[in-house]
Order: structure tokens, then sequence, then C-alpha cells
């Protein structure tokens, strides 16, 4: 089935690239379209969009690659997506993306008028929309990004970005561009501000007006920070965080949990090694560490407060059990991870 | 409050019994702590671990041979060839003088120990010492009892184990029991007010920057803490004592450690202690003029003295910005902006975020090192809020810090392990006492009358009100311990006073317990008797656990010195002392000026065991001499030879792991050497050595990776062992079995292969080599390896 619709599109692809030549021949008017023709029509097209990436259809790809002589005056520097895989987290699409229009506009920024920038474009191609595009490159799986030089004939020769090339955001795609192209990007990737001018502006006006009155109330010393439940739940909270290993997960970028390879139903919470985690498995755990305690600190401050000596029995009770079973999952968890089995030392006459 | 006068007898005979039960149990605590870091004396032998300790080795014995003068001016040129490097002015000075005068003092009273068996033996005595920090820092927090359960958590906790047994002579055993003890001045200033302690305070300060880079961590500790509590209204002239001196006395005594020096008042992360410096004075300031002025007064000096503030304050602001914004790196060092923003070493330093012990932990890390104290802690947070006092929010803001921290890196887990063992100490000690007071009050009533449903022994215990006030230590009287001894030191006002003062200070937080009085001291704080001692018994069975994991870490986990390594199999016990083979074939066939070129793991103990000169070592602060080696290492053979050559050097060292299966070898490690080399001579490319973004060494493996010098020195004749060339640390047959080497000679092989030495030949040789060929050794050793009597040649 696959291979049939593969074939077809393989059919229909070089059916295209034959009424591409046909057209060629016959209206000769794509090749004597001079290169400044087509130069002066991808700039009008890269001033349409705001990050200055050229939006590819079938039509676009063979009037501007297939249809032009080499060599071409302009290398293009594609980048291949998928719209109905934007939603796989593993996949990164939307990311990579955005950072490949950051590349783009600071390209834009950095070369305003000079000759550079009729020399080099940024385009990106739709899987549904473009399959044939896809097939002219052989392009089988996304993320993908292809250059492509001025001298290339066959779009399938293309220079293809490494996984690893891409894969560290914008400044890992300029370097694959200035090695390959040698253009030079002409300075930093310029990231937009976290907080524009504006909000900053805005809070500082905000913390000037509010600043004589937090200071009256701190001095009288009834404001929420003089709430000492709101500090206990804060120092529980970032012991939580700190336990449950959320740095690792954000420092790598770990998912809350991955598909099963085997059965593609099941979902793995747990993974077994001790260098990596997942992100719900460290939730679980902290969570684990943190009743233990609360259920100590409920029983040695609150309980003993009660009146009633069978709720009191009660709850410990429940609680004993509770951290009875908390400690020895994590322990029963610890030891199928890291595969440590923790004995003790004792005389052999023992037993 | 008053002790009744009839029981002031059998109170102090008590407390003196007490005493000595206390002295008795840290002699015990500290026996623990050093006996527990023995194994790795007893399972291997007296020797220095690792990498770094055998630096901080050398520099001891240059220390004890040449005295305290020559090594603050030592300029070692046996290091980062041809640079060198100026010891003196860039080592933490505080563990090497600590050991030479233990060996100094030793001598001195003719007891003649070698200088390695002092420096063996340094980080088990500190962590003794750092044990006996630790309960005296929980006790001016909680009381003595949760002191001693710190204090023997702290003994055995594992995190502390891994950087003080026996062997490792790193700072960070000398540096904990600093922090602790500064910690616990700090603490004590604040509880007593007492410029002495204050003074005692700086100087304890001035330990710790002597010892580790990590003093950063208290000199804006501290300030957060005072900051805390001025903002939360807790300001004192206690506080102010504990703090100005601190900083002021602190500051001059740092900027006299040469590797500190100017950094102490130049750096961002020492700006945070000046800010607080200058805030701390403006509230001075306001509590002072409040005190002399009425309300009405105050209230229109208030505005005055906050608008003022206000002003000072922003300027100053504003030109540490400006400052800090002048400088690229924003002011921080690398290390601790990677700390703030977690991802900026992963980003940007690829030497940092190379050393695994920078990664961020995952949970089992947790387990691993603090084991069930991460359980316990929460418990110890909440009793710190009830009530919440100055010495109690310190060591919440310290656990909480540090427990960010070491979700940063892997390696601050060793800062957290005090913080967590006090607050352990505090939960555990609370739990008990809850626990045995339950049992205490309720017992004698089982024998007395036989009580058979709960109303019954709830009458029983109303019946004895005033035994319950003035025994049972509920948080109320200990709140006023804790508070009375400040106040008398302050100033001497009228009793009454005092008393009224101290209601309201404490009033906002226990004003439920102090009006409910009457009622709670009729009801006594216990929980069920069956159910207590159940509690008692699970309680028992963790801490059980917890020494029992301990153990097992110190044992197994943390004690091997990774310099001889062993590994038990089927037939027995296998010892592989390949790296000091290496290192004494070196010392006694090379010259002594000739240059050892390796990665950067093993120039410490080239240089310390081998006395050869070194290209880069374990003291990273050159990154583009780290880059060049990294380089040489991925050239193919003539470019890495000029490089070497260019350099002097003389032998390239390699350590290879594949016939014996070690993993943490030159070839695991090689990928890093691209990327360091890369990030500063373009030319070499990572993609390059990855095969479809796989590192791999077999058949399917690149040609510039099987062709670079490392792949070339670490397989060279590796197929004569086994035929096939099998990697056992990959798992997988290598990709090119049979090549000869055009630039460099093997001259020396371990026994197990883990260390291989070669030669460069020098350029003459190469071109007469070729007629010479017959006289080459290489030849005879190939005649015996075909016969197959054993693989090794220089057997």
């Amino acid at each position: 089935m696959e291979t049939q619709r593969r074939r077809v599109a393989e059919e229909m692809a070089i059916s295209i690239q034959i009424t591409a030549v046909l057209l060629l021949l016959i209206t000769g008017g794509a090749a004597g379209r001079s290169a400044d023709d087509l130069v002066a029509e991808l700039k009008s097209l890269r001033s349409q969009s705001p990050s200055g990436v050229i939006h590819l259809d079938d039509r676009l790809v063979s009037s501007f690659l297939t249809s032009v002589g080499t060599p071409r005056p302009y290398s293009l520097l594609i980048f291949f997506d998928a719209n109905q895989l934007r939603s796989k987290a593993e996949l990164r699409l939307p990311h990579l993306h955005s950072e490949f229009s950051l590349l783009s506009a600071s390209f834009a920024a950095h070369h305003k008028d000079d000759a550079s920038s009729s020399r080099i474009f940024f385009c990106d191609v739709e899987f549904e929309e473009s399959q044939q595009s896809f097939d002219l490159f052989g392009v089988s799986s996304v993320p993908h990004v292809r250059l492509v030089p001025a001298s290339t004939r066959s779009l399938r020769d293309s220079i293809p970005m490494d996984q690893s090339e891409f894969s560290r955001g914008a400044e890992s795609m300029a370097e694959f561009l200035e090695s390959k192209t040698k253009i030079s990007l002409g300075g930093a990737i310029l990231r937009p501000p976290r907080v524009s001018l504006r909000q900053v502006l805005f809070l500082l006006a905000a913390i000037l007006i509010s600043a004589p009155f937090l200071i009256r109330r701190i001095l009288d010393g009834d404001t929420l920070i003089h709430d000492q439940r709101l500090w206990m739940s804060l120092a529980l909270f970032v012991y939580f965080f700190g336990v449950s290993g959320t740095m690792h997960n954000i420092i790598h970028n770990m998912p809350m949990v991955l598909p099963d390879r085997n059965n593609p139903d099941r979902l793995i919470f747990f993974y077994q090694g001790s260098g990596m985690q997942l992100g719900a498995e460290g939730f679980a755990i902290g969570f684990l560490y943190m009743v233990v305690g609360l259920v100590l600190a409920f029983v040695t401050h609150l309980l003993v407060r009660f009146r009633s000596i069978s709720a009191q029995r009660g709850f410990m009770l429940v609680g004993m059990l509770l951290a009875y079973w908390a400690v020895s999952k994590v322990i029963y968890l610890d030891n199928w991870k890291t595969g440590y089995s923790i004995h003790s030392f004792r005389p052999k006459s023992w037993w | 409050m008053a002790d009744p006068s009839e029981a002031k007898g059998e109170g102090s005979l008590r407390k003196a019994f007490g005493g000595v039960l206390g002295v008795f149990i840290l002699l015990l605590i500290g026996t623990l702590a050093f006996s527990i870091r023995l194994f790795s004396v007893i399972k291997y032998e007296s020797v220095i671990h690792e990498f770094d300790p055998y630096f901080n080795y050398r520099v001891t014995q240059f220390l004890t041979k040449n005295g305290i003068y020559d090594f603050w001016n030592w300029f070692d040129d046996r290091t980062w060839y041809p640079l060198g490097r100026v010891i003196g002015g860039t080592v933490y000075p505080g563990l090497t003088l600590t050991a030479g005068s233990i060996w100094w003092l030793l001598n001195n009273l003719n007891i003649p120990l070698s200088v390695e068996t002092v420096c063996v033996f340094t980080a088990p005595i500190f962590s003794a010492n750092a044990a006996w920090a630790t309960y005296l820092l929980t006790k001016e927090v909680k009381g003595t009892g949760a002191g001693l359960t710190a204090a023997a958590l702290l003994a055995m906790v594992p995190s502390y184990i891994s950087r003080s047994v026996a062997g490792s002579y790193d700072n960070e055993a000398v540096a904990i029991f600093a922090l602790i003890f500064t910690f616990y001045l700090y603490i004590k200033t604040l509880n007593t007010g007492s410029l002495f302690y204050a003074t005692l305070n700086a100087l304890s300060y001035f330990y710790m920057v002597c010892s580790w880079g990590g003093y950063t961590f208290i000199i804006n500790l501290i300030p957060m803490h005072v900051l805390l509590c001025i903002v939360t209204g807790r300001y004192s002239s206690r506080l102010y004592i504990a703090y100005a001196p601190l900083v002021v006395l602190g500051t001059l005594l740092a900027s006299l450690v040469p590797v500190v020096g100017f950094n102490a008042v130049m750096t961002s992360e020492h700006f945070a202690s000046f800010l607080v410096f200058i805030i701390l004075h403006v509230v001075a300031f306001v509590y002072y003029i409040k005190g002399i002025l009425s309300p009405k007064m105050f209230k229109v000096a208030m505005t005055l003295v906050v608008t003022i503030g206000i002003a000072v304050c922003s300027a100053v602001l504003a030109i540490l910005i400006a400052l800090v914004a002048s400088s690229p790196t924003k002011g921080w060092s690398g290390r601790s902006l990677s700390l703030l923003d977690p991802t900026y070493a992963s980003k940007y330093i690829p030497i940092i975020a190379s050393v695994s012990e920078h990664q961020p932990p995952t949970w089992p890390s947790y387990f691993m090192d603090i084991n069930v104290l991460a359980f316990l802690v929460p418990a110890g947070i909440v009793a710190c809020f009830l009530p919440l006092s100055d010495a109690s929010s310190f060591v919440i803001l310290y656990i909480a810090t540090s427990v960010y921290f070491s979700g940063v890196m892997v390696r601050l887990m060793l800062v957290l392990a005090p913080a967590a063992c006090i607050m352990s100490g505090i939960a555990l000690s609370e739990a008990f006492d809850a626990f045995t007071r339950s049992i205490k009050f309720q017992l004698p009533k089982l024998f007395e009358a036989s009580p058979s449903d709960a109303g019954d022994t709830n009458r029983g215990t109303q019946d004895e009100p005033t035994k319950v006030d003035n025994n049972t230590p509920t948080e109320k009287t200990e709140a006023t311990v804790k508070e009375r001894p400040s106040e008398k030191h302050r100033k001497k006002e009228k009793k009454k006073l005092e008393k009224g003062k101290e209601i309201k200070e404490k009033g906002k937080e226990n004003a439920d317990k102090v009006s409910n009085k009457p009622l709670n001291a009729k009801k006594l704080l216990v929980l069920p008797l069956e159910a207590s001692a159940v509690a008692i018994l699970l309680l028992i069975i963790l801490g059980a656990f917890y020494v029992v994991h301990c153990v097992w870490a110190a044992a197994e986990a943390y004690s091997a010195p990774s310099i001889v390594l062993t590994s038990h199999s089927h037939d027995g016990l296998h010892v592989f002392d390949d790296f000091r083979e290496a290192y004494a074939w070196l010392k006694h066939n090379t010259d002594v000026d000739d240059k050892v070129a390796s990665w950067w793991d093993y120039g410490y103990q080239t240089t310390a065991m081998a006395n050869r000169t070194v290209i880069v070592d374990n003291n990273t602060w050159n990154n583009t001499h780290i880059a060049t080696v990294g380089t040489a290492m991925s050239s193919p053979e003539k470019p890495a030879w000029d490089i070497f050559n260019s350099l002097d050097v003389k032998y390239v060292l390699v350590v290879f792991g594949g016939l014996v299966g070690y993993s943490s070898d030159d070839i695991n490690k090689f990928l890093w050497m691209v990327r360091i080399g890369g990030g500063v001579f373009p030319h070499i490319r990572e993609p390059d050595y990855l095969r479809d973004g796989q590192y791999r060494i077999d058949a399917h493996a690149t040609p510039t990776m099987l062709n670079c010098l490392m792949y070339k020195l670490s397989y060279y004749r590796f197929v004569e062992t086994d035929g096939k060339g099998f990697d056992r640390v990959r798992g997988t047959e290598i990709g090119k079995k049979h090549f000869r080497l055009t630039h460099f000679e093997e001259v020396f092989t371990t026994h197990h292969w883990m260390v291989r030495i070669y030669k460069l030949k020098s350029p003459k040789n190469r071109i007469r080599g070729k007629s010479k060929k017959k006289t080459n050794p290489k030849t005879t050793s190939k005649i015996n390896s075909n016969k197959n009597v054993k693989k090794n040649p220089w057997q």
C-alpha cells in the first residue's frame, strides 16, 4: 500500500518534471526569465513574511529550483515542515521552525541592503501541500533542513543538515550555513528580549509607585511575607522541587512520559538506569519523599494536640502504614532503577 | 518559669550526668565518623585517591620540604608546559596548610609519620570535627537532643563520606567542617550578641575562604538570612553584631588569600553581602531614631530617612549594575553562572559540562547520597517553623538554597548533606521526644491501675497537671530558653519589662498557645501508648536501614581509590595496578625533563607520581591549551606529531580500557576532546567523528575517527591480543585492526594494557628507520606474540 502510494507519487513527480521540462521548452519563458527577475521575485516573497522565511509549494519549488539552469544566482536553505507532526513533542518541529525563522530574521537584519542578502534565501516547505517537493528532495523524515547551493543540479544532491547541527538551535544552523556557503551571518543571532522595553518601563513604574506603600507595610509588619505558613510552604516546595530532580528535567528537556516502543498503547513512567529520569517519575518519587516527612511532622506537632484518643490512634495507624508503604516503595524502586543491592556486613557465623 | 527549689539538687545531678553522657556520645560519634572512612585503607591500602588529591599531596610535600615562604612563592614549571603555573597564588591553601601543620606538630612530638600518611588521614579526622560542629550548630537551633542526633547522622552521611574517605585528600574534606563551624559561630553570635563569637566567626570564615571556593555560598547565604530577618521584622542589635563584623573583618581577611585577593571586593558573588551591609545600617539607623524620638516625630523622620535611604540604595545599585554590565560574563564566574542559569554551562562551556560531577542529579542520587534523610527533612522543616526563631530560620534558608543548588550540580550534594542531617536530626529528635514522652507518662499508669478504655487514660492524665508543666519540654518552654540568654546580654532591663517584651515577641506566633495555657496544661501532649511504641520501632528500623546503607556505601561505593582497581570474577579477585606501573615506568625510564602529553585527567598524577612535566592537568585554567591537546588527539598522526613536537613533547600517554573493560578510558572521553578542541580550532568538527550521530569505533566508524591519533594509539596492535580486536568496553570489534604507526612508537604498555605510552619518533630516525628495521625491537616483540606465550611484550 505504502510502496504503491510512493510509486504513484514518484510517477507523478516524474510526470511533473516532464511537464516542467515541456513547459520550459514550449514557453521558453522560465528560461527566459532572467536571474534578476527571479531574485526580485524571491525578494518580494521574502518581504511578505515578517521573519523573511519564504513559504514554498510545489509550483514555487519548480519555478525557483528545478526549472532554473545552474548555477543559480542564489542558494536556498529549506526547512521541511509537516503540520500533522507538529503535535509530536519529541520532534520539536515548532521550536526548530521558530529557531529557523530567527536565523532568517537575524540574517536579514545583518544584511539589510548588501549583496549577500540576495545570495541566500530561507524557505520552508510543508509536507501535505507539497508532497512532490519532498519526493524531489528525497526527504522522508522531519525535522529536516537542506541547503541547495547555487551549483547543485539535482535536488537530491543538495546538502542535508545533520541532526546534531540543527538540534542546538539557530546558532548551530548559522554555523552550518557559514561553513557550507561561505556567507557569513555577520553578527549574533538576534533573539527577541523576553520582556519588551515597554514592559520594562511599565514594571519599573509599577515598582516605583508601589514602593512607598510596600515599605510602609513592611515596617508595620503586616504583609504576606510575615505569614509563616507562606514561608513554610515555600520551603517545602523548594525541597520538593530539588529532590524530585526537576532541575535535571529542565536542563535535559526530559519529557513527562515516554511511549513504549514495543507496545505503543502503553506509556513508560519509570526509566531504568540511574543517569536519567522522566518528569512524572521524578514528581512521583518527590511526592513519596515528602509524604513521610509530612506525616511525621503531622504526628509530632499536630496530632499530639488532639483530644480524642481514638482519633489519634486511627491517624497514627494510617500514617504509619502510609510512611511504611512510601519508604518501601522508594527502596524498591531505587534498587530496581540503579541495580544496586544494598546489604549489611555481618559475621558469617550469624547465619 | 522558676524551678522548684527542692528539685534543684536532683536537677543539677541529672544535668551533670547528662553532660558526661553527652560528651561520651560525642566521642563515640567522632570515632564512628573516623572509622567508617577507613574502608578504603582496609580494602586497598593507605594510598592517595583519584586525581586532585595527588596535586594536593604534591603541594603538601613541597610545603613540608621547603617551608611556607617558598610554598607561597612557588612557580611550578612541571605543569602546563611551556606556561607553568604559579601554585602559591592559584591554590586554596587551607587544606595544605592544615595537613602541613599536623605533620609538623606530630614530627615535633617525635611521632615520625610520613607526609603521605598524614594526608591520607586528614579527611577522616576532619569529618569527626565536622560531626562535632554539626552538634554545636544544631544545639543552638533546637537543643542538645537534636544536636546529638544530627551529629550522628552527619558522621555517616554517604554524600560526605564520598568526599572524605581516607585517602581522599581534597579541599572539601576540611571545607565542610569549616562551613558548618562558620554557620555555628554565626548562629551563636546571633543568639548571644557577643562580639567574641563574632570575631571567631570572621576567623572561621577566613579558614573557609582558605579552604574552598565554596565559601561564596557562605557569603551569600548569611546576607540572605540577614535580609530575610530584616524583611520579616526580626531586626535586633544581635543581628547587627552577627553580621557587620563578619563582612568587615571577613572581607579583609578573605582578600589576604592570594587566590581570592581583590575578587573579595570586585566580583558579583560578593556584592550581595555589601548591599545587605548597607541595608542593615539603614535599618539600624531607623531603629535608633525610633528609640529616641516620639512616635509623631518618628513618623516625620521616617519619611525623610526612607527617601534618603532609597536614594542612596538606588545610587549604589546603579553603580553596581553599571560595573557589572561592563564585564563580559556580567562579573560572575562560569561556575556560579551555571548555578543561577542552569542551562548556561551546557550551552557555552563544554569544559564545565564535561565533568560528570557538574551534571544535575536524578532522584536516585538523592537516595544514594542522603538516603532516608530525604524522607525526614520535610518534618524537620516543619519543626523549625514551630516556633520560628532567628536560628531556625537560618537553617531553613540553608536547606532551601542548598537543595536548589544540589539540584543543579550533583557535586553540591555535599553542601546539602549537612543541612539534611541537621533537619533530620531535628525531626528525629522531636519525634522521639513526642513518642517517648507518651510512653514515659502512660507506662506507669498501665501498672498502677488497669485502664481498659480511653476515657480512663484521659482522666489519668488530668490528675497531675503540675508534673506535666515542669517536665514536658513543650515547644513553648524551649522557645523561652532560646530567647532568654540573648535578652540577658543585651541590656540590663527590669525584669518586668523583659518579661513583657518576651511575651510580645513571641506573642504573634504562639498567641493561641499562650492564651490556651490553662487548657493546655491540663491536656498532656501525648499519643496513644501502643501506637507510640510501634512508631518508635518504625523509626528505629528506619535508622537501622540508614546505618546499613551508609556502611554499604562507604564500603562498596565510595572507597575505591581509582588509582588501583579491583574486580571480582568467578575465579577470584583481580587487582589492576596499571596506573602506578605506568607512572613508575615513566619515572625510571625517562629523562627528568621529558615532557609527557596526556588528556588533562592524568596531569596531576603524572606530575605527582612520575615527576615529569605535563602539558595540561586537572586545573583546567587554560582552555586553549587543553584544546590544543584535544586537537592533537583528534588529528591524524602527522599533524598530531607536529602539534606535540611544537610543545616539546617526548611521550604520549593514553589510557585504554578495551582489554579489561575499564569504561572511563580515553576512547570514551574522546568526544569531549573533539568538542573542546573544536571549540578553539574549527577544523575539528564533531560530526566528522560520528556516523549518523552515533559514536562508534567499529567497522562503520567514519574514516576521520579511524585515522585520528587517539584511535591509533589506543588500538595499536590490539588485534594481537585475541586475534579479533574485540573491545570489551564498547562491546564490538574495532573497525581498523591492522595498521602501523608512522610518527609514534610504542615504548611501554602496562600489564592489562590500561596505560600505553608512546614516544614521538624524531624525524631523522623516521627516514633511516626503513633501512634499520631489522634491528627494531618491535620485530622481536612480534615474534613473541606470534608464539602466543603472552600477549604483552613487556612482561
